[in-house]
């Protein structure tokens, strides 16, 4: 043990002696695991947004389709649907989305119904009446909007109408309520002239999980002109989509990490003749192979790993306090008309264990392979010069 | 004085069965006795540091055999050799190899690092030979910026801290001035008079006739010429 430890301590001194080298390649890795780290931890942050939302969300959403493109449905399918075994409530909903151009945000507009989730409220409450409306945090903020303000809106026909603030929504569902303006369903159906007896779509409760499946498939077959979309169905689509961003973005930085595997290589395997010497010395003066190979696994651990912490450190800043603003553009797809969205911080230390692994591995063994190839010829080389 | 080394009809090939196949050592027996200095002397290229190599255990003969202190030496896997090396000898090399960014301690301290002696105890060794080479207000200095009959007592302190049983030393005058080299022979003869074994290889005739030596071993080709005392 105190064999290792001293060799570690001269092996600090070592890097201590090669302060700007150690430190360029520090920043460079760090950047690069940072990079990559940031890709993962937002892309497992929205899938686990999307899925605590989705928990609060109906089991089947039932959709009207006309000519494959989806259309309004006729809210008496409620009556057909409750007939099914093993369904519970069924409520037509009335939504839509509202480009507001003055501030060029995208809200979703949706009329109160009477399975909605109970949502937690930052102050005021849920709209009750016509004329009013509760808002996300984000429209709040993008509107500079308090309770009681009147919240002007433009419909497609060009006609203006206003609704009182009565409350704004809590951020633990963000992805979901932060763009989101609640109405009274008449209101809602007023604003977006949806002419009545018909809906945007009917979400149905089934009381066991395991039966969603098969009463989707009845609704299907019940209304042929219908396309019943299970909350599975849902995540999955979520779930993709996040997967194959998050994937374009990691095929990118996986060429910076390439970069930098070569860079490190080139580095490694060009041990300096400096480096050579010293290598050459150490074994002369009665260090063998293995006490080389410490010296040069604990230099390499105490880069990689420092590195590795570093750029997790600094992926983590950059997602979960500052918003992740280089990726969220590119992550969030259309969404850069969103409001502004609070991550919730989730952590897959699978991910992190993996990403350690894909690092810190390759590095080790570029830097120790070269010195472990230099440490084993003879030490006799040192004695002429 | 009982025998410390033994040679015995060994050879050193290089890129042996190549075309360019060098015989460095060509059927060399010696014997040492412990407590003796002796010089190797012969022209560049004669085998003098070849044999030192072998010696040393910083190298395998290619046929024969090295005993050191009774013991054959010469197939003994890598880990022993290093063992033996950091245990026994204390090697000063040509071009000193020092490692010259880092202090005059550290560098006297390296043969030390890999072995189970607490770091207490190596500094209290590297503090009594700097103060014996009187180098002690050198310590934290880097090597790089000491002179070079400095660098030289660093270099000779680096081969004592293992208090090793034999010195070795390749050509230790060769960029000395004559005033340094008599420093450093001086300091040789007293670690000899305190009973380390002492091998020099040189072709400097001042060496070899240095009152420190006990005998001369002249080469040639790879061979030895003759022996003689100075």
């Amino acid at each position: 043990m105190t064999r290792l430890l001293k060799i570690l301590e001269y092996g600090l001194s070592s890097l201590a002696r090669r302060k700007f080298k150690n430190f360029s390649i520090i920043a460079i890795y760090s950047f690069t695991i940072a990079a990559l780290a940031s890709i993962l931890l937002l892309t497992h942050s929205l899938k686990e947004i999307a899925v605590n939302v989705l928990a609060d969300g109906p089991d089947i959403v039932v959709q009207r389709l006309t000519g494959g493109r989806h259309d309004l449905i006729p809210a008496n399918y409620t009556q057909g649907i409750e007939q099914l075994a093993g369904v519970g409530r069924v409520t037509p909903r009335i939504w839509g989305y509202y480009y507001d151009s003055l501030y060029q945000t995208n809200y979703t507009m949706l009329g109160v119904q009477q399975d909605m989730p109970q949502l937690e409220m930052v102050e005021g409450r849920m709209v009750v009446a016509d004329g009013e409306c509760t808002v996300g945090q984000g429209v709040a903020t993008a509107q500079n909007a308090e309770i009681g303000n009147e919240l002007l809106l433009i419909n497609s026909a060009g006609i203006g109408s206003t609704c009182e603030i009565t409350g704004m929504f809590k951020a633990r569902s963000n992805l979901w309520t932060n763009d989101l303006i609640l109405f009274t369903k008449d209101d809602l159906q007023r604003f977006f002239a949806t002419p009545a007896g018909l809906a945007t779509d009917i979400t149905v409760e089934v009381f066991n999980p395991k039966e969603i499946p098969v009463v989707a498939q009845k609704i299907r077959q019940l209304f042929p002109d219908t396309r019943p979309v299970t909350i599975n169905e849902i995540l999955h689509t979520y779930e993709s989509v996040f997967n194959w961003r998050s994937g374009m973005m990691l095929t990118i930085f996986a060429s910076s990490l390439i970069a930098f595997s070569i860079l490190a290589w080139d580095k490694a395997t060009g041990i300096s003749g400096e480096e050579k010497q010293e290598i050459g010395i150490l074994k002369a003066i009665g260090w063998d192979t293995g006490d080389i190979l410490a010296l040069k696994f604990s230099e390499g651990s105490v880069i990689s790993v420092t590195a590795f912490l570093l750029g997790i450190f600094f992926a983590y800043i950059h997602v979960f306090l500052l918003g992740a603003p280089l990726l969220v553009p590119v992550l969030k797809g259309w969404s850069v008309l969103f409001p502004p969205l609070h991550l919730v911080p989730y952590v897959n230390m699978y991910q992190i264990f993996t990403l350690g692994f894909l690092t810190i591995v390759p590095y080790m063994a570029s830097t120790v392979i070269p010195s472990w190839k230099s440490a084993i010829t003879d030490p006799e080389s040192i004695m002429r010069g | 004085m009982p025998l410390i080394i033994k040679t015995e009809h060994v050879s050193k090939y290089y890129n042996r069965h190549k075309p360019d196949e060098v015989r460095a050592l060509d059927d060399v027996s010696l014997t040492i006795a412990q407590g003796e200095a002796l010089v190797l002397n012969g022209a560049s290229g004669s085998g003098k540091t070849t044999l030192l190599s072998l010696i040393g255990c910083m190298a395998r003969p290619t046929s024969g055999s090295v005993s050191i202190q009774d013991k054959e030496v010469s197939k003994l896997p890598e880990r022993f050799l290093t063992d033996i090396r950091r245990q026994t000898f204390g090697f000063i090399f040509q071009q000193l190899n020092l490692i010259r960014n880092i202090s005059v301690m550290e560098n006297i301290q390296l043969p030390l690092y890999p072995s189970a002696i607490p770091m207490r105890e190596m500094n209290r060794r590297a503090i009594e030979i700097l103060t014996r080479l009187n180098i002690l207000n050198k310590a934290r200095m880097k090597v790089s910026a000491l002179s070079g009959g400095e660098q030289q007592r660093v270099a000779i302190a680096r081969a004592l801290i293992n208090q090793p049983q034999i010195i070795i030393a390749d050509e230790p005058t060769a960029h000395l001035d004559s005033s340094l080299a008599a420093e450093l022979l001086e300091i040789l003869s007293e670690l000899n008079r305190g009973g380390k074994t002492v091998v020099i290889a040189t072709h400097d005739p001042y060496v070899s006739r240095h009152r420190l030596i006990d005998r001369i071993i002249r080469m040639r080709d790879g061979r030895i010429i003759g022996g003689s005392e100075p």
